[in-house]
């Protein structure tokens, strides 16, 4: 029994990782159309970010206040992500609306540099970021130990869930935003900023790999090959789950998670991640369209 | 005149591949490293040319050659390892706990049998992806992002089977097939080695050539450009799209074994991700849709790599081909080739219009003369009346 | 005359609780020309799709008798399988390859070929090329055989597209909006360049010019809300009240 629960803690905890490295994607790209191969570069901006605020904290603050530099760090991870992404979209992206593959390219190209550029200011060593004292340890029920950073990593990625929700059905702007992808011309003649809201919701699925990058710093060293450790799962989440579709993603995350923690208990962690990716892909064929689809009515 | 112009580049890159070995004879270039340098390059041209095929042509795009770069790789490395442990298991089998060879490596013991494996294996691969996927109509980016986690999946195994592959180590200390291509004493196994690779990208550029200006090439365009009006002229598009795929993962393949005769050994850093994108690169820095820019795609990308990857360029190398590529996709689709074809017409055209204008003018003024002479002519005609 | 080569029998489409067709029946007889017209919605180009396989339907049949083979039901055959037997499809918007010359367009199009080896190995004979040209020419694109089809005009390219459909010798050639983006002199002349054929397979149209309708259609059939509202020639067609209706938008109470 205490077996299966912390089996289904640790699927759990890694269905969050996976959801969380794979918000952002799911707004870049099932609303945008935009396939942001540098999406694992944002997430290594987060977590880089996350450990620049560690180290101005060491430096500047009294030492019982160091752990909030956790707390501080997130918003700061979001703004920083959320900047170079908007710069990204006027730079590149804006020019390659409608052109799916080009965009995976251009933006492959684009992670390349903020690899390099990540290696140039911080060198090829990884550094780390140790936990704020908050989230040490964990707590004991039974045999099973509860680590308080991957329960945090599940809140914080339940949190962002609830934002993105509210701001994509709840506020003005998520009706903006929708408005746009459904038919763009239609919205632009309604008086809304096209170009505005393209920037923004771009903006925010990078600043959510910010966020993501700020948690999974706390998970092991940061390096510049961060995000290619995500990317992979993260686009077969997002196609999994049907592009376009938040329920999706995350129910997709759920099952390659889980999928993947109980075929740990068989072999090793490399070997059940590839077989699960086996799986999905094999899964694909049979639903190339993903678990849930919003199929169009073909009209005359 | 466009497919003689392409031939006649080619023809050129290839005498100048030809006469590097007689430079190094003649101790102008800087060792037998460079030849070595070259020579993998060309099994990085062959790889462009199996990419172009399915990208720049029928519009297919992979991000997981890698795969069959390194199955090919692989099987070749297997075979040369086994030459030079004379047929017994390896050390890091050993270590592994394997007692005795395993299957997989007792199909690669011979040399016939590993040309046909290194080939076969990867082609059977490529078969079942590509005719599952083009079947269900799993396309454009949905296909690239499939074909990125299958590769990272393979990748991931090969790792973790270290005793049957040396895991991130890979395969390494084994000669060439013609018997150790490194130093001065081995030049002639390494010339050997280079013009036979010589010898299989010219076989490879005719091949891709021939295939691409026959109707079949025609057929992959119009898959490229819109799949669907294909199905309704009557083809069977799976089919040419399967056909195409494992065509180019077999030249991809074959590229992979060469390049383990040249390296010396082989790692699982060449079925990555980042190489098979790489890969990708090439052709479209070069120039997608057209073989020659694909060759010099990998030719010019792979030189820039070489001569700025060390020092501190390391650094600087990696901004600019992220550069170069990004503004590639961004502005010049047509890549390095498309961009000469595009402009040198203009310039033609411009010099054109410049000897259409003068010879306009010369026109205008010689009208204008026999326009004078007729009006001379009816000014004097009543005086003939 | 009256033989029939497509027999369209309750054909019912859902596509996700939408009923874009209901139980529909039409027969298209040889030799003719056939207009599917009604408003937009009415599930004119979703029956077009499910003839050549583009869609599958939820329930009913689509036969097609050829005058070279057998009887056979094209439910549940593939696109390509189809336009092999005979029935050609020119789209709404025109999908001809921009990439490709006119010439290449036309020889895609042929008949023969159309394995992956033939294609690799083996070029149009003198017959086929002269029926290309003779093709080209009823659609007056003859001089434009090595011209790139993505610089043709927008006209010429519904041409090239319906010159694509000829070439193969169908039996059956469906066009969706022939006529869509032409001037009158250029509708005019595609209508023309249709009686033609007439002769050699049968033409299944959807147009809603009705001028064009008028010009050259043998029988019409109005679909509305994805149900046959009537079926017969065009002058009747035209005085029924409820098609006025439907037409003038009146038709909600009518049906």
């Amino acid at each position: 029994m205490d077996q299966f629960i912390n089996t289904l803690f640790n699927g759990l905890s890694l269905t969050s990782i996976i959801l969380f490295t794979s918000l952002g994607l799911s707004i870049t790209f099932g609303l945008m159309r935009v396939i942001n191969m540098a999406h694992g570069e944002f997430i290594m901006i987060g977590a880089y970010t996350t450990y620049v605020v560690q180290t101005i904290f060491t430096h500047i603050v009294p030492e019982q206040f160091q752990s909030w530099y956790y707390i501080v760090a997130i918003p700061i991870a979001f703004i920083i992500s959320f900047a170079i992404g908007s710069i990204l979209e006027i730079t590149v992206i804006s020019r390659l609306y409608g052109r799916e593959i080009d965009s995976l390219l251009a933006t492959f190209g684009i992670s390349l540099i903020l690899q390099q550029l990540a290696r140039t200011i911080f060198g090829t060593q990884g550094v780390n970021v140790t936990a704020p004292d908050f989230l040490f340890g964990g707590f004991k029920i039974g045999t099973i130990t509860f680590s308080y950073n991957r329960l945090f990593i599940i809140f914080s990625v339940i949190m962002c869930l609830g934002l993105i929700w509210y701001i994509m059905y709840r506020s003005a702007f998520g009706k903006q935003i929708r408005a746009v992808m459904q038919n763009r011309n239609m919205a632009q003649c309604m008086g809304i900023n096209s170009r505005r809201v393209d920037n923004i919701t771009f903006s925010i699925g990078s600043g959510i790999a910010g966020i993501a990058g700020c948690s999974i710093s706390l998970l092991g060293s940061v390096d510049s090959t961060l995000g290619q450790n995500y990317i992979v799962y993260a686009f077969m989440v997002v196609v999994l789950g049907g592009v376009g579709n938040l329920k999706g993603s995350i129910i997709g995350a759920a099952i390659i998670g889980f999928a993947s923690i109980f075929a740990e208990n068989y072999t090793s962690a490399t070997l059940a991640k590839a077989i699960v990716l086996f799986i999905v892909i094999l899964f694909l064929q049979k639903r190339p369209q993903g678990l849930f689809v919003v199929k169009s009515r073909n009209l005359d | 005149m466009k497919y003689k112009v392409e031939n006649i580049s080619f023809a050129t890159l290839a005498l100048i591949l030809a006469i590097i070995p007689l430079l190094l004879e003649l101790n102008l270039l800087a060792g037998g490293s460079t030849v070595i340098f070259i020579g993998k390059c060309m099994s990085y041209a062959i790889v462009a040319i199996g990419i172009d095929l399915i990208w720049g042509y029928t519009g297919i795009l992979s991000l997981g050659h890698g795969l069959y770069f390194g199955l090919g790789a692989y099987g070749m490395a297997m075979y040369l390892k086994l030459v030079s442990t004379g047929g017994q298991i390896t050390d890091f089998m050993h270590i592994g706990g394997l007692e005795e060879l395993p299957f997989i490596w007792t199909l690669f013991k011979y040399l016939p049998n590993t040309l046909f494996f290194m080939i076969a294996i990867p082609a059977l691969v490529a078969f079942l992806v590509g005719y599952v996927i083009f079947k269900n109509r799993v396309k454009g980016v949905y296909f690239s992002i499939i074909s990125q986690a299958l590769t990272w999946a393979v990748y991931s195994i090969f790792i973790s089977l270290s005793p049957y592959t040396n895991g991130n180590v890979g395969i390494t200390g084994i000669k060439s097939l013609f018997g150790s291509v490194k130093g001065d004493a081995n030049r002639a196994n390494m010339y050997l080695l280079f013009y036979v690779t010589l010898g299989i990208l010219i076989l490879t550029y005719v091949i891709a050539k021939f295939l691409t200006q026959r109707k079949f090439g025609k057929i992959l365009i119009a898959i490229r450009d819109g799949e669907n009006r294909t199905y309704f002229s009557g083809y069977n598009v799976c089919l040419y799209k399967t056909f195409i795929y494992v065509l180019s993962a077999i030249i991809t393949a074959f590229a992979g074994a060469i390049f383990v005769n040249f390296n010396g050994s082989i790692t699982p850093s060449e079925m990555t991700i980042e190489f098979s994108i790489m890969m990708v690169i090439w052709v479209a820095v070069g120039g997608r849709g057209t073989i020659i820019g694909a060759v010099l795609g990998a030719f010019i990308i792979n030189i820039g790599q070489y001569n700025l990857s060390s020092g501190i360029f390391v650094e600087i190398w990696q901004y600019i081909i992220g550069a170069i590529f990004t503004l590639t996709i961004l502005f010049f689709k047509g890549g390095l080739v498309g961009l000469i074809s595009e402009q040198s017409p203009i310039l033609i055209k411009k010099f054109q219009q410049k000897q259409e204008q003068k010879q306009e003018q010369e026109q205008k003024q010689e009208h204008k003369q026999t326009k004078q002479k007729s009006e001379q002519i009816i000014i004097t005609k009543p005086k003939e009346v | 005359m009256l033989e029939t080569v497509i027999d369209i029998r309750k054909i019912s489409v859902n596509f996700d609780g939408f009923q874009a067709l209901t139980s529909v029946s039409a027969k298209v007889q040889r030799n003719s020309i056939h207009f599917f017209i009604g408003p937009n919605g009415a599930g004119k180009t979703t029956l077009l799709d499910i003839i050549c396989a583009k869609t599958k339907p939820t329930s009913g049949r689509v036969s097609f008798f050829s005058q070279k083979h057998n009887a056979i039901s094209l439910t549940g055959m593939k696109e390509y399988q189809i336009v092999r037997k005979g029935i050609g499809r020119k789209f709404q918007v025109p999908s001809i390859f921009e990439n490709l010359t006119v010439g290449e367009n036309m020889e895609l199009s042929l008949k023969s070929h159309k394995g992956i080896w033939s294609s690799i190995f083996q070029k149009p004979d003198p017959q086929e090329l002269e029926e290309i040209n003779r093709v080209l020419n009823k659609i007056n694109l003859s001089d434009k055989i090595n011209v790139r089809a993505g610089t043709l005009a927008h006209g010429q390219k519904q041409w090239l597209e319906i010159g694509m459909q000829l070439v193969q010798k169908p039996e059956v050639i469906m066009l969706d909006e022939p006529a869509a983006g032409m001037g009158k002199s250029e509708t005019f002349k595609t209508g023309e360049i249709l009686r033609e054929l007439k002769s050699e397979c049968t033409i299944i149209v959807i147009e809603h010019d009705m001028e064009f309708v008028k010009q050259i259609a043998d029988v019409v059939t109005v679909l509305h809300e994805g149900k046959v509202l009537c079926h017969g020639h065009i002058d009747d067609i035209l005085n029924d009240p409820t098609v006025q209706a439907v037409y003038l938008g009146r038709g909600k109470g009518n049906e």
